[in-house]
C-alpha cells in the first residue's frame, strides 16, 4: 500500500480543512476505520492522507425531549448500551446488535456506515424506517438531509468535497423491529433484512428492505397496505406480497432472486407483527 | 504530519514507538516492534477475534486498528492479563475448566472477555456475556469448555 | 518375561464427566499467558520475510515468469524455476511436482516464483512486480464439465481420472430386477476447508550443510520426506522442528511452504519466514473437493439384498496414482452394514483446483450422509421404520465387511441403542417444527502407520521423548502421557512428554487418523516393557518388576527387593537424565478380499471405531432455517485413556461437522476462482450456533491401541452432517439431497420457492 500520512485535527475546522487539501480519492476519512481497512488493503483506495476524526467532539448520544441525536464517531457499542435505546428505539438496538462483532463495534460508528453506503449495511434499513436525518457539517456550513437522500446508490452518498457527517438525529421513537435472514446468527452479513416502524405521529408505517443491491430502499406501496395503525392478518400479508414483488433483486452467491423474494415477504410479514406484540395499543 | 514516535503505554509500562507508517497495523506493531507475540494474527480481516487487544480497556481488533489512532492510549495485550485481576480470572477460569485445545484463540477469547467483564461488570449473566464473544472463533473446542469457563466467572448469574 | 497388566475394561456405557473435569493439560499456562510460539511468531534476529508469486489463471501455458521487476528492487532476491539448477545441484526433485512449473499451470494461484525481501512490505511489492505472462487454456472448474453422466467404458484412461476403483460381488442385474423395491438416488456434497485458526507459517534456514525448517506441522517427519523428496536432497540433511500447532484437521500434515522457504534461504544466506495470509490459507488451501454420488438400494422382505454405489469425486490436480480418497472414502459408502451383494465404481476426476487433500475424518462425513440419508429414504420408501431397517443390517463383531474384512469387536449397535432411546425421549417432548435425527457412523483407528518413543526414567519423573508436537486433541501431551502412566503404574503427575525434532527424535508417521494416542501408545508399552526388563536386569532377580513412589522418589520392587532408581542409575545415566528405554509400534492392518476388487486400491480397517448421534432440530418452515437444539453423541472407544481430553474431542468434532452441515461451502467459479476466500463468507460455527452436547463413551469394545483404545479424533464429525439431515427430515419431511443445508436448500426441499 502506497505511504499515507495520517493527520488527528482537533476541531471540525480543522477537520474540514484537512479534506479540500486534496483532489477526490487522495484524502479518506477515519472514523471507527473498520471499512476503511478493506480498502486500504485491498488497493481500492490509495489515500494521499488520511484524517481521523477521534478528536472531533463528536462522540456523543443526546436524548433531548422525543429527539435523539447520535454524533457520527460515538461508537456503535455505546449508543447499543444506552439505557434509553431499548425502549425508545427497538429496531436500533436489534440492528446495532446485527453489526459484526463486540470488538467490531467498539470501533465503528454510524458515521463511517453511513458514509460507506455498503448496499448490505445493517443500519441504513433501520435509519429509512426512523425516518432519520444526517446533519452534514462543510466549507459552506451546516446542512440536513433525510438518509433517503443522503444515500445515493450502492457506495455512493451525497456529501459533497469538504463534507463530513456530523451527526445523525431520530425524530421520534418509534415502536420498531429489524429482522434479518443469514447464514449463521452472529458475525454475519445479511441476505434480506426488514425494517419496519410505526409513527405515533403520523400513524402510518415504515417498512425498509435491506441486503438488496445497490441500497436498501422503502418500499411506500407496501407501507400504503398496512393502513394507519393496526393492519389485519391480510393486510400484513398483502403488504409482504407487495414488497416482495416490487423489488428488483438478483440471484447472487450469497441466495437466488426467488429465495430473497421468498424471504422479503416472509421478513416483512413478521417484522410487522413484531412491532404490534411490542406494543399492545396497535393489537 | 504523521508523527514519527508514538507513544504507548503497554501493559502498563511506557512505550515509544519510532517510525510507524501511518498504515501500520496495530496487530503488527504489538507483534513485531513490540515483539509481543502472544496476540494472534488469523484471518487480518476483523473476522476472528485472534487479534482482540484492550485500548484503554476496550476491546478492538488490532487487525483493523491504524496504530496512530491508539497513539496516547493504555494498551493492554494477553502478555498483560496476569498483571490484571480480571485478567487472572479469566485464566484461571479457562484452566480449571479445559477451554482451550490448540491455544490458538485462546489470547483473544481471554482479552475478549476480561474487557467484558469490565464493561458489563458483575451483573452481566453467562449468557449475555456469551452472546458478546460471538466475535471469537474457535475451530477445536466446540465453545461448549469455553462456556464452562465462562460459567464458572459467574456462577451466581447463571 | 514381564507383562504389563491391565483392565480389559468391562462393557459399560457412562456418560463423560460433568461440567467441570480436573484440570490435565499441561500445555494450558503457555496457551493463556501468550507465551506458546507458534509457527508465525518465530523471529529471529537477521530475519527477512517471504511471498510467493501466484499464476493468475487455473489453466494456461506459461510463457515466461520475468523476475526482473522484483529484483530491481533494493534488498530483494527471487527465485524461479530457472534458479532451481544453482541452488539444488546435482539434486532430481519429483518430476511429478516441481517446485515451480516451467510448462503448465494447473490451479488459480499455484507459486510460479518467490520473493525475500527484509521487510513484509518489501516482500509482497516484489511478489506482486513480478511479470507472469500465461497463455490461458480450457478451464476445468467441477467435475460434471468432465463427466456430465456417469462415466462410459474406458473413462479410466482418460487424463481427467486420477483413479478409478471398482468392487463387486453378486449379479446385481438380476437382483435388481427381482427385488420388491429399488430406490435410486443422486447426492451432491461440496467443497469444505479444514479452516485451522492458524495460517501455515514456517522459518527457514540452511546452515552447515542442512536445510532446517520450523514449522507448524502435523507430521515433522512427514514434511522432512516431503521437503527432501521435492528438492531432491538427501533426507538426513533436512531437519524439521516442529512449533505448536493452532489447529491441524489434516490440512498441516504434507510439506507446504517449506521448500520455497528453504529455497530463500539457501537463495540469501538469511533466515527466511514465509506465511500465509488468510485468504492465501483458502486459495491454496488442499481439501475436501466436491461430489456426486449415485445410490442404488434394492431391498426384499424388509432386507436389503444388493446395492450399487457410484462416486464422483473432484481430487483437484491429484496426481494419478496418489489419490487415496476414492479407494478409503467409497468403504463409507457402503459400511457399517450388511451387504450381500454390491457394486461400487468410483473416479477420482481431475479438475483445476489445488489438489484433494485430508480433512478430518477425510471425506467420511459426506459419504455418512449419503448413506445414511439414503438408507433412510429407501425405507420409508419400502414401507419400513427406517431406524429399525438400519438396524437390522448394523455390523456386529464377527460379521463381514463387503471387502472380505472380518469386524473386529465393534459397539455400534450398544451405542445406537443409546442413541435410538435418546431420540425417542427427545421426540416424545419435542415441538411442532422439531425433529430427532439419529445417525451412525464408524472409522478406523491410524495405526497401519507405525511409530517409536524413547522413555527416560529419572529417579523421580518418567519422560516420553517423542516427536510430535501436540496440535490441540491432547493426545500427544495427554494421551501418550496417559498411557505411560498406566503401563508403569506412576502418577500421571510424574510423567511428562518431550518433544525433539527430527534430527534426535524417534521416528513416528504424524498426527493424523486418529492413530496418535494408539500407535505412540502401543509404541509406549513396548518401552515400558523393554524398560521394566532393563530394571529386572539391574535388580538381578526374578519375577514382576513394578515400579512405585516412595518417599517422593521412584522406586523399582521385585517381590521383596526395592531399590530406587537413583541407585539403579549409572553415573552417565544420571547424568543423561536417568534409564533410557525404546519401543516401536509396527503398523499393522487387516486384509481384504482382493477376488473381489476389479480395479484400483481398496483400504483395509484397523479396528471398528463406532459412533451413533442424535440431533434434534427446530426447523423456520418459511425460511428454511435450521437449528440445533440438542446434541447427544454416543461413541464406541474401547477405553477412554484422557477423561478430559476424550469428551473434548467429542464437543469440539461434532462442532466442526455441525459447520460441514450446515454452513460451510467453498465456491468455484467457471474459471477456477474461490469466491468465498474469507472468513466472513465461509463461514465456521460461531458460539451461539452450539447446542448442548451429550458425550457418553461406550467402552469393552476392545479396538487397536492400549488398553483397548480406539482413536477418538475424526469420529466425533463422521455422523454430524447425517444426523442433522434425518432431524430436517423426521422435522418436516424435507429431504435434502446436497450438503450443506443451508436454509435455501432447506426452503426448496419444503417445496416454499
Amino acid at each position: 500500500m502506497p505511504p499515507f500520512d495520517f493527520v488527528t485535527p482537533s476541531s471540525v475546522d480543522a477537520a474540514i480543512a484537512e479534506l479540500r487539501t486534496g483532489a477526490p480519492g487522495e484524502v479518506t476519512v477515519l472514523a471507527g476505520g473498520t471499512d476503511v481497512m478493506f480498502d486500504l488493503d485491498g488497493g481500492k483506495s490509495a489515500p494521499r492522507r488520511v484524517v481521523s476524526l477521534r478528536r472531533l467532539p463528536w462522540r456523543t448520544v443526546d436524548w433531548n425531549g422525543p429527539v435523539l441525536t447520535v454524533g457520527s464517531t460515538l461508537p456503535l457499542r455505546s449508543l447499543e448500551r444506552d439505557p434509553e435505546l431499548p425502549r425508545q428505539h427497538p429496531g436500533l438496538l436489534q440492528a446495532i446488535r446485527a453489526v459484526g462483532s463486540v470488538q467490531l463495534r467498539h470501533r465503528a460508528t454510524l458515521g463511517g456506515n453511513l458514509g460507506r453506503a455498503a448496499p448490505a449495511s445493517d443500519l441504513i434499513p433501520v435509519l429509512l424506517a426512523l425516518d432519520a436525518e444526517v446533519d452534514v457539517v462543510g466549507p459552506t456550513g451546516a446542512r440536513s438531509l433525510s438518509v433517503d437522500q443522503f444515500i445515493r446508490g450502492a457506495r455512493s452518498t451525497a456529501l459533497a468535497s469538504g463534507e463530513l457527517i456530523r451527526s445523525v438525529r431520530f425524530p421520534e421513537p418509534r415502536p420498531s423491529a429489524y429482522l434479518w435472514q443469514r447464514v449463521r446468527p452472529a458475525n454475519d452479513i445479511s441476505q434480506i433484512a426488514v425494517a419496519a416502524a410505526y409513527s405515533p405521529s403520523d400513524h402510518r408505517w415504515r417498512l425498509a428492505v435491506g441486503g438488496i443491491p445497490p441500497r436498501a430502499s422503502r418500499v411506500p406501496e407496501a407501507e400504503e397496505m398496512l393502513g394507519t395503525a393496526a393492519p389485519t392478518e391480510a393486510a400484513t400479508r398483502a403488504a409482504a406480497e407487495r414488497a416482495a414483488r416490487h423489488l428488483t433483486i438478483v440471484t447472487d452467491r450469497r441466495a437466488s432472486e426467488e429465495y430473497r423474494r421468498h424471504l422479503v415477504e416472509t421478513l416483512v410479514e413478521r417484522a410487522v407483527r413484531a412491532v404490534m406484540v411490542s406494543r399492545p395499543e396497535l393489537r | 504530519m504523521t508523527p514519527t514516535s508514538l507513544a504507548l503505554t503497554v501493559n502498563g509500562k511506557p512505550r515509544a514507538v519510532e517510525d510507524v507508517p501511518a498504515s501500520e497495523r496495530l496487530l503488527d506493531t504489538v507483534r513485531w516492534r513490540l515483539g509481543l507475540k502472544g496476540t494472534k494474527e488469523g484471518c487480518r480481516s476483523g473476522d476472528c477475534g485472534a487479534c482482540t487487544v484492550l485500548v484503554d480497556g476496550v476491546s478492538m481488533l488490532s487487525c483493523l486498528t491504524l496504530t496512530h489512532e491508539v497513539e496516547g492510549t493504555s494498551l493492554t495485550t494477553i502478555e498483560g492479563m496476569a498483571d490484571d485481576p480480571v485478567g487472572r480470572e479469566v485464566q484461571n477460569a479457562f484452566e480449571r475448566a479445559g477451554a482451550l485445545q490448540c491455544g490458538y484463540c485462546t489470547p483473544g477469547f481471554v482479552v475478549a472477555l476480561a474487557g467484558l467483564l469490565r464493561e458489563r461488570g458483575r451483573s452481566a449473566t453467562v449468557d449475555e456475556l456469551l452472546s458478546d464473544l460471538g466475535g471469537n472463533l474457535c475451530r477445536c473446542t466446540g465453545y461448549l469448555s469455553i462456556a464452562r469457563a465462562v460459567a464458572l466467572l459467574r456462577p451466581e448469574a447463571p | 518375561m514381564h507383562r504389563l497388566s491391565f483392565d480389559r475394561p468391562r462393557r459399560r456405557a457412562a456418560p463423560s464427566g460433568g461440567p467441570l473435569i480436573a484440570s490435565g493439560r499441561p500445555d494450558a499456562r503457555t496457551k493463556l499467558d501468550g507465551s506458546a510460539v507458534f509457527g508465525a511468531d518465530l523471529d529471529v534476529p537477521g530475519m527477512w520475510w517471504a511471498a510467493l508469486v501466484p499464476s493468475p489463471v487455473a489453466h494456461g501455458r506459461l510463457r515466461s515468469v520475468d523476475l526482473s521487476p522484483a529484483r530491481a528492487l533494493e534488498g530483494v532476491v527471487a527465485i524461479g524455476a530457472a534458479d532451481l539448477a544453482a541452488l539444488l545441484p546435482g539434486a532430481t526433485g519429483d518430476p511429478d511436482r516441481p517446485i515451480f512449473p516451467t510448462d503448465t499451470v494447473v490451479y488459480r494461484n499455484q507459486p510460479v516464483a518467490a520473493v525475500a525481501a527484509p521487510t513484509r512490505e518489501l516482500a509482497r511489492r516484489a511478489a506482486r512486480a513480478v511479470r507472469v505472462e500465461v497463455d490461458p487454456l480450457p478451464v476445468i472448474s467441477d467435475l460434471e464439465q468432465v463427466f456430465p453422466d456417469w462415466p462410459g467404458s474406458n473413462a479410466e484412461s482418460s487424463p481427467y481420472v486420477a483413479a478409478h476403483v471398482r468392487a463387486r460381488e453378486g449379479d446385481l442385474d438380476a437382483i435388481f430386477q427381482g427385488a420388491e423395491t429399488v430406490v435410486r438416488e443422486t447426492y451432491r456434497t461440496s467443497s469444505v476447508h479444514q479452516v485451522a485458526l492458524e495460517p501455515h507459517a514456517c522459518l527457514a534456514e540452511v546452515k552447515d550443510g542442512k536445510w532446517r525448517v520450523r514449522t507448524c506441522t502435523q507430521t515433522p517427519f512427514g514434511t522432512r520426506e516431503d521437503v527432501a523428496s521435492l528438492l531432491g536432497v538427501p533426507e538426513e540433511s533436512v531437519v524439521v522442528e516442529g512449533t505448536w500447532v493452532g489447529g491441524g484437521f489434516g490440512g498441516k500434515g504434507a510439506a507446504l511452504l517449506e521448500p520455497y522457504a528453504l529455497l530463500l534461504a539457501k537463495a540469501t544466506g538469511r533466515p527466511v519466514r514465509l506465511a500465509l495470509g488468510y485468504r492465501e490459507e483458502f486459495l491454496l488451501g488442499r481439501t475436501t473437493l466436491p461430489s456426486v454420488i449415485r445410490m442404488e438400494t434394492a431391498v426384499t422382505g424388509g432386507r436389503i439384498v444388493g446395492r450399487r454405489v457410484r462416486l464422483l469425486l473432484d481430487v483437484g490436480t491429484s496426481l494419478p496414482g496418489r489419490d487415496f480418497a476414492t479407494g478409503y472414502s467409497i468403504g463409507f459408502l457402503l459400511g457399517p452394514y450388511r451387504t450381500p451383494a454390491f457394486e461400487v465404481e468410483g473416479y477420482a476426476v481431475r479438475t483445476n483446483k489445488p489438489a484433494f487433500g485430508p480433512h478430518r475424518a477425510p471425506f467420511a462425513p459426506q459419504c455418512v450422509f449419503v448413506l445414511e440419508s439414503h438408507l433412510d429414504h429407501v425405507a420409508r420408501e419400502a414401507g419400513l421404520d427406517p431406524l429399525e431397517f438400519r438396524a437390522a443390517h448394523l455390523w456386529k463383531e464377527g460379521d463381514t465387511t463387503p471387502l472380505g474384512q472380518a469386524v473386529g469387536p465393534f459397539g455400534l449397535v450398544t451405542a445406537f441403542e443409546l442413541a435410538r432411546a435418546t431420540a425417542a425421549q427427545w421426540r416424545a417432548d419435542a415441538g411442532p417444527d422439531s425433529g430427532v435425527g439419529v445417525a451412525v457412523g464408524f472409522w478406523s483407528t491410524g495405526t497401519g502407520a507405525g511409530g517409536e518413543v524413547r522413555l527416560r526414567l529419572s529417579p523421580t519423573d518418567l519422560t516420553v521423548v517423542q516427536g510430535e508436537r501436540e496440535i490441540g486433541s491432547g493426545s500427544v501431551l495427554a494421551g501418550i502421557a496417559s498411557v505411560a502412566a498406566r503401563s508403569l503404574e506412576l502418577p500421571r503427575e510424574r510423567v511428562s512428554v518431550a518433544y525433539e525434532d527430527t534430527s534426535s527424535a524417534p521416528f513416528d508417521s504424524g498426527v493424523f487418523g486418529s492413530r496418535t494416542t494408539a500407535a505412540l501408545g502401543r509404541a509406549v508399552q513396548a518401552a515400558s516393557l523393554t524398560l521394566l526388563e532393563e530394571i529386572g536386569k539391574r535388580l538381578g532377580g526374578s519375577g514382576p518388576v513394578h515400579l512405585a513412589v516412595r518417599a517422593g522418589e521412584i522406586v523399582a520392587e521385585q517381590g521383596s527387593t526395592r531399590r530406587p532408581i537413583r541407585e539403579l542409575c549409572s553415573d552417565s545415566e544420571r547424568s543423561a537424565g536417568g534409564i533410557v528405554a525404546s519401543g516401536r509400534h509396527y503398523g499393522t492392518s487387516g486384509t481384504i478380499d482382493e477376488r473381489k476388487v476389479e480395479a484400483g486400491t481398496f483400504y483395509p480397517y484397523t479396528d471398528f471405531t463406532g459412533a451413533a448421534h442424535a440431533a434434534q432440530v427446530t426447523v423456520d418452515r418459511a425460511t428454511g432455517t435450521v437449528r440445533v437444539t440438542r446434541y447427544a453423541a454416543f461413541h464406541d472407544v474401547g477405553t477412554v485413556i484422557d477423561p478430559m481430553t476424550a469428551p473434548a474431542q467429542v464437543e469440539g468434532g461434532i462442532v466442526m461437522g455441525l459447520g460441514t452441515a450446515l454452513t460451510e461451502e467453498a465456491l468455484w467459479s467457471e474459471d477456477g476462482r474461490l469466491l468465498n476466500a474469507g472468513l466472513l463468507d465461509y463461514r465456521i460455527p460461531t458460539l451461539g450456533e452450539v447446542p448442548p452436547i451429550q458425550v457418553t463413551f461406550v467402552e469393552g469394545f476392545a479396538g487397536a491401541g492400549p488398553f483397548g483404545a480406539k482413536g477418538l479424533g475424526e469420529p466425533p464429525m463422521i455422523p454430524v452432517p447425517a444426523a442433522v439431515a434425518l432431524a430436517v427430515r423426521d422435522a418436516t419431511g424435507a429431504h435434502v439431497t446436497e450438503l450443506p443445508l443451508s436454509s435455501e436448500r432447506v426452503a426448496r426441499a419444503l417445496k416454499l420457492l
